[in-house]
């Protein structure tokens, strides 16, 4: 296994090498990097001219232009010992520090909603793969082809008109009026009831139920004047809380013991008890703070699992950790929109921002800004998941049908196992196979998927730096941006090797 | 569940007619039926399909392309006075129904902010789109499939350096050098946008077909004509690609949704289609920040491209379900 | 030991004697299947009934129309019984025993009774079913290489089938895997429980698959084509596993093949399918010397070297196929094959009736004719060879 993956390690180091020398010929020949000077009027132009073609080496043939890159590009592999030098930009600005700038904005986009897309993408992919041919599978299945039909950039511009701009004016005056809680409430309604399925008596149930909570519920929110300043309250988190235990609880162990129920219920309860004893600590803390508290949480949840588990502990280990960690996000949620009130005042009302990743000199306490990267982060990470959302679906899906199929499920069923272990343990494992080399892939690519997010809702990271270098024939920052792209594309194709040897025996142990 | 001794086996598709040895060609030809029944039976890809074939005949028949004249009177770049501030005048709401009639009136789109015809725009960015989508789809394609095959048939060094040249391409994201290529090739017109774009484009596919040859290689009919000192050349062509020309056309359907998308995005940030000329992509681009005052000038194209991605993808689930059944035995 | 004579609805026969199967010749010329452990060495079927199948049919909607892939199946077995079902591919084997695992899609309709010691399992709850499967009707499959999760480990999956139906520390389970292992002939089973499928042989495998059948004691073991898959010397020894585990537990074994040869030495009685029927249920022997229905003396005859004499080295296989079981035509099933058939045939289906001897019981209007000859297979005959 160490050999497979320091040999991997090598040939990924040259495939990169490799790359980066094709993207630097390309880069050089994208454009004229004197375009702009040459047609200026400029006085001192020939000198603007000369200066750029020292700084950017323009008298050098490409290929060996490339080089003299990869001599400062090579600073950067041992990052303390060496100078890491990408050269600089048309400006003179240093391309590493660019670099790092534009990074951490990127990661913030991407990361939250690339998890997200694949966490939603592989639980409805393998709920329509085990409702194959029902209503909800259909529906899915129409969508998911829609939204990978769909270019993000339209996405984008029709969720920052609806999203944000008509949903700001809204929010000055929060009333849902009769029509539209009617209108909602149906739509919901519809949701709920392909969700559901089963027999005609029971979809009427289903429509019937879920129309009269959720217009109910729209009228109550809007009479109460919620949306102006929303918030969970204790008995939403309470009852959310105690769902989720067991819904953990069904994923990873079933109701047929019940040690793995009460830890989990435990869990939660712990977490709803810090929701009045950490009152003040919460008031303004750290990411520090939340970070511990996160931390304790799951040591909590071990605990817990550890002397309530009985015969069960390892599940119910997972289960309390889970619940705890669900709960503690609940709470979390409460306390951002806590902030909601002061925030939306700060902010003139424009709560959701079509761009940027922050309102530009803001300050606040750690839940105002909090809430202020929240509400940057909404629209652009809808788009995105909107779209990956759809390919994990339809991969999932598949991957799980071919499982189900296989002799060793009929096997698993016919040892007795409940169907959730068979599920669980037996079709989704196999499953996973393949689709973590899509996950690889999927991150390996996020950071040129950002490339369009960020231009259209105004992020200055890394595409948006590559866009701008790139129009301006700026090769370094480009050039920079790819070693960055081309290195994530490699690692991660890498770690995708080395998951699925390790998900899949018959190779890790050859 | 083959069930070689029964003539009629039910429900299990006779896919498995070609353990019966029967000879290459007759089974060849049960297939390519088999297929086509298939996938028109598969109502999505048929609707796909059609309005695919509706769209390709609306956007050349309406403004002509090359020198052929259209019937639709206006072009797509005289300037002209905006109307009423440029709204749509395309009615589809019967006048029995309360509307002003199903009419297209002088500008069914509405008018851009000089005055051009905004459905004679729509046409022919619905015209450069598909037709970069299309170049870029069968370049990709053709080279893919090429070096593909190449790589599974020589194995050997020749495999080793086409698949370490592979590995490289596929680190560069598409979208990178894809954008690096049309901010060169942009102005150069959208045939060779279409072809630089589809020269980086064939990597998922000569992965694929490399795969599919190194286990068809294995196989007697393979080992057998090359036993009797076939031309490499020929086995490669005439015995293993007919095998997987399942496999190749679905690629290149889906690899052509992929292109209309693409090329949207190059555009949009500005590194496709130049002016004069126009796409979809661009189209939208454009007119972005008009869509609260003109929403017209965003919908229209954004509609079309969407139309034509969702038909192209139905196709090639369409086409995947006809060539390869197994999903859909499956029934409970 | 006593045979004791259980008429079950149409008259069934009771389990052969436990000595009474003395088998000239039989198994060695049936293919080199050879086991060893002899079926009248082991103990013999017990008065008990645990697993009686009635009227059975299941049917599956399609595109094309209804399958109706089982007509009418059923049978009896009785402790330490094992029941041989034979049957050419497509006759429904497989999914009349799925349909009494409670194994198959969700779009079969199941009618009839299946019932464990006198319950009809069609009438429990999915819960109650899940209870008994794996836990009293256990189930071995075709083929050993896939019917195992490549990603555990042989110990895992065996000791999951005991957590199945009982919480205990994993350990024990893990113990009591091994135990099971070493029970079918694995060497150094605590080694092998850390073992992947891939490490396992075909053979092995198959033998740990048995192992999960029998690690919860079971009253039935159902085996669908254990050895199929499998060759030839391999096929020998697991059967004999086979035979003798089922006596470690007390288990009935329900014998699912296509091969009568694996039948011969293996069964007390055989149940003969065609196209979705049971058409001749009797004691192994019976079957084997007198048969009362033409197909099982087509099948007989296809066997190499039944008699090991004279023309008999030739193959012989039934000429024609087998008919569809969507548009299923009327008369017998088998009549455009059979070289029998008359008129009535083709009109009227022939009903499961007692033959010459008490509790052999054959689906054909002409068994009489069979009865006259010595050897049946001679219907069978090509011209040439009758000469
Ligand atoms: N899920 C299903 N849907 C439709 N038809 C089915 C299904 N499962 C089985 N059948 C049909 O039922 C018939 C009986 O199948 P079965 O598997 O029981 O045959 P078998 O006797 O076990 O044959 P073999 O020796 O090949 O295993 C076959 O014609 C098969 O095509
Ligand atoms: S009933 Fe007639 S056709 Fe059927 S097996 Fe008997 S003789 Fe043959
Ligand atoms: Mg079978």
């Amino acid at each position: 296994m160490l050999v497979f993956i320091v040999r991997r390690v090598i040939i990924s180091f040259f495939i990169l090498l490799a790359a980066t020398f094709v993207m630097y010929l390309l880069t050089a020949n994208s454009g004229n990097p004197l375009g702009d000077l040459q047609e200026s009027r400029a006085p001192n132009r020939e000198a603007l001219i000369e200066a750029r073609i020292r700084l950017l080496n323009l008298d050098t043939p490409a290929p060996l232009r490339y080089f003299i890159w990869l001599k400062g590009a090579a600073g950067c592999l041992v990052p303390f010992a060496l100078e890491c030098d990408l050269g600089q930009s048309i400006q003179g600005q240093d391309v590493s520090a660019l670099l790092g700038v534009a990074f951490t904005q990127t990661l913030q986009l991407v990361v939250a909603a690339t998890v997200l897309a694949m966490i939603l993408g592989i639980t409805v992919g393998i709920v329509t793969a085990l409702r194959q041919y029902s209503g909800l599978d259909y529906t899915v299945t129409f969508s998911a082809f829609l939204f990978f039909s769909l270019p993000i950039f339209w996405v984008a511009v029709l969720l920052k008109e609806y999203g944000a701009i008509r949903f700001n004016d809204w929010l000055a005056d929060p009333t849902v009026p009769i029509t539209v809680a009617v209108v909602l409430g149906a739509i919901s309604a519809l949701f709920w009831m392909i969700v559901i399925a089963g027999d005609r008596n029971r979809r009427i149930t289903t429509f019937v139920a879920a129309f009269v909570a959720s217009a109910g519920a729209l009228w109550l929110l809007s009479e109460t004047q919620w949306f102006a300043d929303p918030g969970l309250g204790v008995v939403v988190i309470a009852v959310t809380a105690v769902g989720l235990a067991f819904l953990t609880t069904a994923v990873v162990a079933g109701f047929t013991y019940r040690n793995v129920l009460y830890s989990a219920l435990a869990s939660a309860a712990v977490g709803i008890v810090c929701h009045f004893a950490l009152g003040p600590v919460l008031d303004d803390p750290s990411s520090l703070t939340i970070l511990l508290l996160a931390l304790v949480t799951v040591g909590v949840g071990v605990g817990i699992g550890y002397a309530l588990g009985g015969l069960q502990r390892r599940q119910a280990i997972q289960a309390a950790v889970f619940t705890g960690l669900g709960t503690g996000a609940l709470l979390f949620l409460d306390r951002l929109l806590g902030a909601w009130d002061s925030y939306s005042d700060r902010v003139n009302g424009r709560v959701i921002a079509t761009i940027g990743a922050r309102t530009p000199n803001f300050e606040g306490t750690f839940w105002e800004e909090g809430l202020d990267r929240a509400t940057h982060l909404v629209l652009p990470t809808i788009a995105i998941v909107l779209i990956s959302f759809a390919t994990y679906t339809r991969y999932t899906r598949s991957s799980m049908l071919e499982v189900l199929n296989q002799d060793y499920v009929r096997t698993a069923r016919s040892k007795g196992l409940a169907e959730r272990g068979v599920i669980v343990k037996h079709a989704f494992r196999n499953a996973m196979i393949p689709i973590t080399t899509l996950m690889a892939f999927d991150f390996a690519g996020v950071l040129s998927g950002a490339v369009i997010t960020e231009n259209v809702f105004g992020w200055t990271g890394l595409g948006r730096l590559f866009t701008d270098s790139l129009r301006a024939v700026d090769p370094n920052p480009v050039m920079g941006f790819f070693l960055i792209a081309g290195t994530a594309a490699v690692v991660f194709n890498m770690l995708a090797d080395i998951a699925y040897a390790f998900l899949d025996p018959r190779i890790r142990l050859s | 569940m083959s069930n070689p001794t029964t003539p009629d086996p039910g429900p299990v598709p006779a896919a498995d007619a070609a353990t019966d040895a029967q000879g290459m060609t007759v089974v060849a030809r049960t297939q390519a039926q088999m297929v086509r029944r298939r996938f028109f039976r598969h109502r999505a890809a048929m609707g796909g399909l059609i309005a695919l074939v509706l769209i390709v005949l609306l956007a050349f028949s309406s403004i002509g392309f090359a020198s052929v004249p259209g019937w639709w009177d206006k072009d797509y770049f005289s300037i002209a006075t905006v109307e009423n501030g440029g709204r749509p005048t395309l009615s589809v709401v019967p006048t029995w129904l309360g509307g002003s009639g199903m009419h297209l009136g002088e500008h069914p789109f509405g008018q851009d902010n000089v005055g051009k015809d905004y459905f004679a725009l729509t046409m022919r960015g619905v015209q450069q789109s598909l037709t970069i989508a299309f170049i870029v789809g069968l370049v990709g394609t053709v080279i893919g499939t090429l070096i593909g095959a190449t790589a599974g048939y020589f194995r050997g060094r020749i495999e080793a350096v086409l698949m370490r040249f592979t590995d490289v391409m596929i680190t560069i994201p598409l979208l990178v050098v894809a954008a690096v290529l049309g901010r060169r090739y942009g102005d150069s017109g959208i045939v060779v946008l279409g072809l630089v774009i589809g020269l980086v484009t064939w990597t998922g596919l000569a992965r694929l077909v490399r795969g599919e040859f190194l286990s068809l290689r294995e196989k007697e009919f393979v080992e057998a004509a090359r036993a009797a000192g076939t031309s490499a050349r020929r086995i490669i062509v005439k015995h293993m690609l007919p095998n997987i020309v399942g496999v190749i056309i679905v690629a290149a359907t889906l690899a052509i949704a992929a292109a209309i998308l693409l090329e949207a995005a190059l555009s949009f940030l500005g590194f496709g289609v130049q002016d004069p000329d126009t796409s979809l992509g661009k189209l939208i681009s454009t007119y972005q920040t008009a869509f609260s005052t003109r929403p017209w000038l965003f919908w229209f194209p954004g509609v079309f491209i969407i139309a034509i991605a969702l038909s192209v993808n139905f196709i090639g689930d369409g086409l995947r379900d006809a060539f390869d059944p197994r999903q859909n035995r499956v029934r409970d | 030991m006593t045979n004791p004579s259980m008429p079950i609805g149409a008259p069934l026969p009771g389990p052969a004697a436990g000595g009474g199967l003395d088998q000239p010749a039989v198994t060695e010329s049936a293919a080199e299947v050879h086991v060893a452990t002899k079926l009248e060495e082991t103990a013999g079927p017990g008065e008990k009934e645990v697993l009686r199948v009635e009227d059975l049919t299941v049917s599956f909607p399609t595109d094309d129309g209804l399958v109706r892939a089982v007509r009418g199946v059923s049978y009896a077995v009785h402790e330490r019984e094992v029941l041989g079902i034979v049957g050419e591919s497509g006759s429904g084997k497989s999914v009349s025993s799925m349909a009494v695992m409670g194994l198959l899609p969700k779009s079969a309709r199941i009618a009839g009774k299946i019932l464990y010691r006198g319950d009809d399992l069609l009438k429990k709850s999915a819960k109650q079913q899940r209870a008994l499967r794996g836990k009293k009707i256990a189930m071995i499959f075709q083929d050993p290489m896939t019917a195992l999760n490549p990603v555990y480990s042989i110990g895992d999956q065996l000791a999951e089938a005991v957590l199945s139906h009982e919480i205990m520390p994993r350990k024990k389970a893990l113990a009591r895997a091994e135990e099971m292992l070493a029970l079918v002939g694995i060497p150094q089973p605590n080694r092998r429980l850390d073992n992947y499928p891939h490490e396992f042989s075909g053979g092995m495998r198959q033998r740990a698959m048995i192992a999960m059948a029998v690690i919860n004691n079971p009253d039935v073991i159902i085996a669908d084509e254990p050895t199929t898959a499998l060759d030839v010397t391999v096929q020998a020894q697991i059967l004999e596993t086979l035979v003798q585990v089922k006596d470690q537990v007390n288990a009935a074994i329900v014998l699912i093949t296509h091969d009568l040869g694996v039948v011969a030495g293996m069964a007390h009685r055989v149940l003969v399918m065609y196209a979705g029927k049971p058409v001749e249920i009797a004691e192994t022997d019976r079957v084997f010397y007198q048969p009362r229905m033409p197909y099982t003396a087509g099948l007989l005859g296809s066997i190499p070297s039944l008699e090991g004499n004279g023309a008999g080295s030739r193959l012989r296989p039934i000429v024609g196929t087998p008919p569809s079981l969507i548009n299923m035509p009327t008369g017998c099933p088998f009549s455009p094959r059979c070289p029998l058939a008359t008129g009535i045939c083709r009109e009227v289906e022939p009903p499961l009736a007692p033959t010459d001897e008490l509790g052999h019981v054959a689906a054909c209007h002409h068994w009489d004719k069979l009865a006259e000859v010595d050897d049946p297979t001679v219907f069978f005959r090509t011209e040439s060879e009758a000469v």
